[in-house]
């Protein structure tokens, strides 16, 4: 095991370099000119003409590129664009409040999403099931920036029982999280519905129940422990997506985190933060889903770790 | 098996209370870590305040502290907290001295003689004298550094400093709005800036009432007081943070908890329903920020002054303010706001289908004519642009509505390096001169020298008589023929109608009712420098 | 490698063992008529949506008001019996815009959808039928394309396009192509083992007619569940899309448009953004709800 999870650690550089030139590319693409947007509406041709010379804009794209690639060996991620500031520091203080959010959304939407599929599949098209299935399916049928500006009318304004925002308690959290997480609650839901009526129907949970096991253990023991399997492999992919940063509840709920980051770099076409971010995205992405095949390993030993 | 419906319901229950408590309990190690720079994690009563620090929010974060570099609006609230010119604003926009005790301008306009305020000291204690003003003016004027200032201080040729006490700039030309220029070049401690280098941005020292205390790029800027201040009784405050929250709902949202003492900008939507809360105070001001359309008038139709007319007359104005801004703001009568320097109003353009109707039948449009408006895509403009669509599609003018990002926008715009190759129609769009002068308001946008991408004349405006009293009116030394010449601009440019003019912006903010002293200025910066808080 | 496909492999293998000859499809269709209304819910919702499907043919003749006459007299009127939906900022009817916008939205999402699932499909047949080089590119692709955040795409499509409804469909197409391409290539690799493809395949029959003819079939079942099932999350797209300035254009009655522009007015004239928010509400529970009763009514595993 862990010489496949070196192996696949390798693997990830070449993806990476990959990333990087298809990255840069693309940015480059999206028209807008940088050193235009640095320097403000009545800035002079001459002006924004300096700017571009000082930050290299006027190189040829590949000499940009290996520039940046050169710096970026040193681990030097450069300065913004726009603010001057280093990447690196900008980065590191957008992290954290990114995290939690992720951190809080994934718990409580994967254990409510969890026991909602659980209990639904137990109870297979009775009324506990259509209810668990409609609360599921309910949490990914609004636009996020609705249901955030909602929770801020009620829970706010009208109760005063959390922040509107920002990121100065562990309460500010609670509602960007019930509004990030609701979207992967539900979808981990209606998920381990479809994977427990799965297990429910192999042939070892037959022989359980026909051993006269209790319902309790049969799904307990033996249903639910198959299907979390799939639960974790679902939640991984979300937990990488949510790195990422959610734009609509960070802009919601004014969180310093890295999706905000990401909009406000692009609309200021800040090459170097956009590059540097989307860089960490990929690396975030891959590594998390190394993990969560080597978790797919330990629950299932079955599994091996061949490298195709 | 009658047990187990109880079970489930059970476990459903153990599973939630567990949920709730993890949520409790990881979240406290974090506030911990993370605790508020004021401890807000409670919802203050109403009507009062605990503590003496004071809550700002904005619309965007702030991008860099250097006030000699800082070009957006919110950057230089946030450097005025800390930073001083030596001329300054008051809440007109009218000039007066600040760091300057007095100063006097030689008769042929150059030589600007300038005495300073004794005794006032830097943050980091350097005392303020003459030697910084002149190594804040070089820094300025260096090129290396490639400052946003710089054009602003192009004309300053020498700088003296016959006594620590007195500074003497002599200019290479006569230029009107120097002294504008002067209240936007802040101070920067010298020391400071040896101290510093590059990194003056993110650990600004200046002589302003209040201290830097720490900036967490884009959640925060907090700035103390600074008990030494020059003017005695001020700061009132302990301290004041500001926080960038974009979203509307959202910044609204906390002033009405509580959480922020002060909102700008207020979204005007919500003005009519907060005036009736008996703990906010919302206040408004006539800004220098003008709304209007720009029509290419080297383009078909538009290279036509009566189209260009017509569309002034199809447009109902105070319509406009009533469903655009919510009513709140005026009709643009001028090519500027009444609150810019050497303003002067014009007649005209009322409301009159009927005439815009006669005015394109004898431009030869009888039917009117397609054409595309182009626009950032935030909600104001996309809402002013689907009115205007709306208003002109009753004088036959059938509008293609095209919001963009502002950065694409801009790439269309400049992208044209000549008249020629514009594919710009018609541009929604807002201007506010940054330092609330005249020739700020004038050159960039109707100089034929400003054809884009040398500047914003992007209705390719061209009349040579205008072009002349631009430069005339920059060299002018006398206020009083200044400010003829510029109503000769102005009334030339509202009858060649190189824009549709629509509304004059007022900026509205929001407060709550004990807090006393902030003040949002006509060019939109928030000033805190008298903030209170009344108990 | 990663971990959608083990699980997409392991969620179909159920497919395997569907029987696909043609002589047996009346009774599987009847089979799956049965199955399908025994799920109560995706019943009412497929009802509903059918409902929508009229709306959008016929909504020209539908809405009482003009959609877009504006009437500055009655800005942001309350529900009342003259406007059931009360009125918007400028005026206008907000039901006949929500008829008008029923033809738009879901114009957006079935496009983007079909345009995802057309070349997902195919890129997951190719990827998993011949697997070797092409497959790893395929795959190793959407990884890429996976670990993009999907806002950034959107924004540089229409950045790089323009504005407009068109671009927007393309821009959620192009993310949702990756899923699609995952899904129908761990389906085809599990139906390749089948024994009627090795069986065509001793007769000689050719890769094209192997594919189409006997693959294709078996994925089908899953591209129907997975169509509907995203149908849903278009329409989301496209409304973030809209929040952040780069969805459809301002003046046309797209919901996810109305809910953007009406949220400035959330805490004044609430009924600006209850309405549209209810309507894609319900048209994404809809869709997830018929998406799941399909899944339950397709798979053999599910069976009673």
């Amino acid at each position: 095991m862990g010489r496949y999870a070196l192996q696949r650690l390798l693997g990830v550089i070449p993806l990476l370099f990959v990333v990087s030139v298809l990255v840069f590319m693309f940015i480059h693409l999206i028209p807008g000119d940088p050193a235009r947007l640095v320097a403000g509406k009545d800035a002079t041709l001459e002006e924004i003409n300096g700017i571009r010379e000082q930050l290299g804009l006027n190189d040829p794209l590949w000499r940009q590129y290996i520039d940046y690639m050169g710096n970026l060996f040193k681990g030097d991620l450069g300065n913004s664009i726009r603010s001057g500031l280093p990447v690196s520091e900008m980065l590191a203080s957008r992290f954290m409040p990114t995290i939690w959010l992720t951190i809080f959304s994934m718990v409580w939407a994967v254990i409510i999403g969890v026991l909602i599929g659980i209990i639904s599949a137990v109870k297979r098209n009775k009324w506990p099931d259509h209810v668990g299935m409609i609360t599921a399916i309910s949490g990914i049928s609004v636009p996020g920036f609705w249901l955030g500006l909602v929770l801020i009318q009620v829970f706010s304004v009208q109760l005063g029982w959390f922040p509107t925002g920002g990121v100065d308690s562990w309460s500010s959290y609670v509602l960007p999280s019930l509004t990030l997480g609701a979207g992967i609650m539900s979808m981990l839901a209606r998920f381990s519905r479809t994977s427990m009526l799965e297990s429910m129907r192999e042939d070892y949970i037959r022989t359980g129940r026909a051993k006269g096991l209790h319902e309790f253990v049969v799904v307990g023991r033996h249903a639910l422990r198959n299907s979390l399997i799939q639960v974790v492999t679902v939640a991984g992919l979300q937990f990488g997506f949510l790195l990422g940063g959610s734009v609509m509840v960070e802009t919601v709920f004014s969180i310093p985190g890295l999706g905000r980051l990401l909009v406000d770099s692009i609309a200021f076409r800040d090459y170097t933060v956009i590059q540097a971010e989307l860089l960490l995205f990929a690396t975030e992405f891959i590594l998390i889903n190394l993990v969560v095949d080597l978790l797919y390993g330990v629950l299932n030993p079955k599994i091996r770790f061949d490298s195709n | 098996m009658k047990f187990k419906g109880k079970a489930w319901s059970m476990l459903m229950l153990l599973v939630i209370v567990a949920v709730v408590a993890a949520g409790c309990g990881s979240g406290n190690n974090n506030g911990g870590a993370n605790a508020g720079t004021d401890g807000k994690g409670t919802k203050p009563a109403a009507g009062s305040k605990n503590g003496n620090n004071v809550v700002v929010g904005l619309n965007a974060n702030f991008i860099t502290l250097d006030p000699h570099n800082a070009g957006d609006t919110n950057s230089i609230s946030g450097a005025r907290s800390m930073y001083e010119g030596l001329m300054g604003f008051d809440e007109n926009m009218s000039l007066k001295p600040v760091l300057a005790e007095s100063y006097s301008i030689s008769d042929d306009g150059l030589v600007y003689t300038i005495k300073l305020k004794q005794g006032v000291k830097f943050h980091d204690g350097t005392d303020f004298n003459s030697e910084a003003v002149k190594i804040n003016i070089a820094r300025i004027q260096d090129e290396k550094n490639n400052l946003r200032m710089r054009k602003s201080f192009a004309k300053v040729a020498t700088v003296e400093t016959p006594d620590a006490n007195t500074v003497v700039i002599t200019l290479s030309e006569p230029y009107n709005a120097f002294l504008n220029k002067l209240a936007m070049g802040l101070m920067i401690s010298p020391a400071a800036l040896e101290k510093y280098g590059e990194k003056i941005g993110q650990n600004p020292v200046g002589t302003g009432p209040f201290k830097f205390k720490e900036w967490v790029e884009g959640d925060r800027l907090v700035v103390e007081k600074n008990a030494d201040y020059w003017q005695a009784g001020l700061p009132k405050v302990d301290s004041v943070t500001f926080k960038p929250v974009p979203e509307n709902g959202s910044r609204t949202a906390m002033l009405k908890t509580g959480e922020a003492d002060f909102i700008y900008p207020m979204p005007t939507e919500q003005v009519n329903l907060l005036e009736t809360d008996k703990n906010i105070v919302i206040d408004k001001t006539d800004s220098t920020i003008v709304r209007y359309v720009t029509l290419n008038t080297m383009k078909k139709p538009f290279d036509d002054v009566k189209v260009r007319q017509a569309i002034n007359y199809a447009i109902d104005k105070d319509a406009f303010i009533k469903v655009v801004k919510s009513g709140l703001g005026s009709a643009l009568d001028s090519s500027m706001s009444s609150k810019t320097q050497y303003y002067s109003k014009q007649e005209g353009y009322g409301y009159d289908l009927e005439k815009a109707k006669q005015l394109l039948k004898e431009a030869g449009y009888p039917e009117g004519f397609s054409a595309e408006i182009w626009g950032e895509n935030d909600s104001e403009t996309m809402k002013g642009m689907q009115f205007l669509a709306q208003q002109l599609a009753l004088a036959g003018i059938k509008l293609d509505v095209k919001s963009m990002e502002g950065a694409t926008l801009s790439d269309q715009i400049n992208s044209a390096k000549t008249p020629e190759e514009a594919k710009i129609q018609m541009w929604f769009v807002s201007w506010s001169p940054s330092s609330g002068d005249a020739d700020g308001a004038t050159r960039g946008l109707f100089s034929s020298e400003m054809f884009p991408p040398a500047g914003s004349n992007t209705a390719y405006y061209k009349n040579d008589n205008v072009d002349k009293w631009i430069a005339e009116a920059n060299k002018s030394i006398d206020a009083n023929n200044a400010k003829s010449i510029y109503a000769d601009i102005q009334k030339q440019i509202w009858n060649d109608a190189p824009w549709a003019f629509l509304g004059v912006d007022q900026v509205i903010s929001g407060k709550r009712s004990y807090l006393e002293g902030v003040k949002v200025y006509p060019d939109g910066s928030v000033n805190v420098r008298e903030a209170e808080v009344k108990q | 490698m990663s971990q959608q496909s083990t699980t997409a492999e392991h969620r179909s293998s159920g497919g395997s063992g569907q029987e696909a000859a043609p002589a047996k499809r009346k009774s599987a269709m009847a089979e799956f008529i049965r199955k399908f209304s025994k799920q109560k819910l995706s019943l009412v919702a497929g009802i509903f949506i059918i409902l929508l499907l009229l709306v959008a043919i016929f909504g020209p003749y539908l809405t009482p008001y003009d959609p877009d006459a504006p009437d500055y007299d009655s800005m942001l009127s309350g529900p009342s019996l003259k406007h059931w939906a009360g009125t918007d900022e400028y005026g206008r009817d907000i039901l006949s815009r929500l008829i008008e916008g029923t033809r738009l939205s879901l114009a957006v999402s079935l496009s983007a959808v079909f345009i995802a699932a057309f070349f997902g499909t195919i890129l997951g047949l190719l990827s998993g039928f011949y697997g070797k080089w092409l497959d790893r590119l395929i795959m190793r692709s959407s990884d890429v394309l996976f670990s993009f955040p999907d806002i950034l795409l959107a924004i540089g499509i229409v950045a790089i396009l323009g504005p407009g409804l068109t671009n927007v469909v393309i821009a959620v197409a192009v993310f949702g192509i990756p899923s699609f391409a995952r899904m129908i290539r761990s389906v085809t690799l599990s139906a390749k083992e089948t024994l009627f493809v090795e069986a065509a395949r001793s007769m000689g029959a050719k890769d094209r007619r192997i594919i189409w003819r006997h693959i294709f079939p078996e994925t089908l079942p899953s591209v129907i569940v997975n169509v509907t099932m995203k149908i849903g999350g278009a329409i989301l797209a496209a409304s973030s899309l809209s929040f952040l300035g780069m969805g459809a254009k301002p003046t046309e009655p797209d919901w996810g448009a109305m809910l953007s522009m009406g949220r400035d007015y959330l805490s004044i004239a609430p009924h600006v953004v209850y309405f549209p928010g209810l309507i894609i509400f319900l048209t994404v529970l809809a869709f997830n709800l018929v998406g799941d009763g399909l899944q339950d009514a397709l798979d053999p595993k599910m069976k009673n």
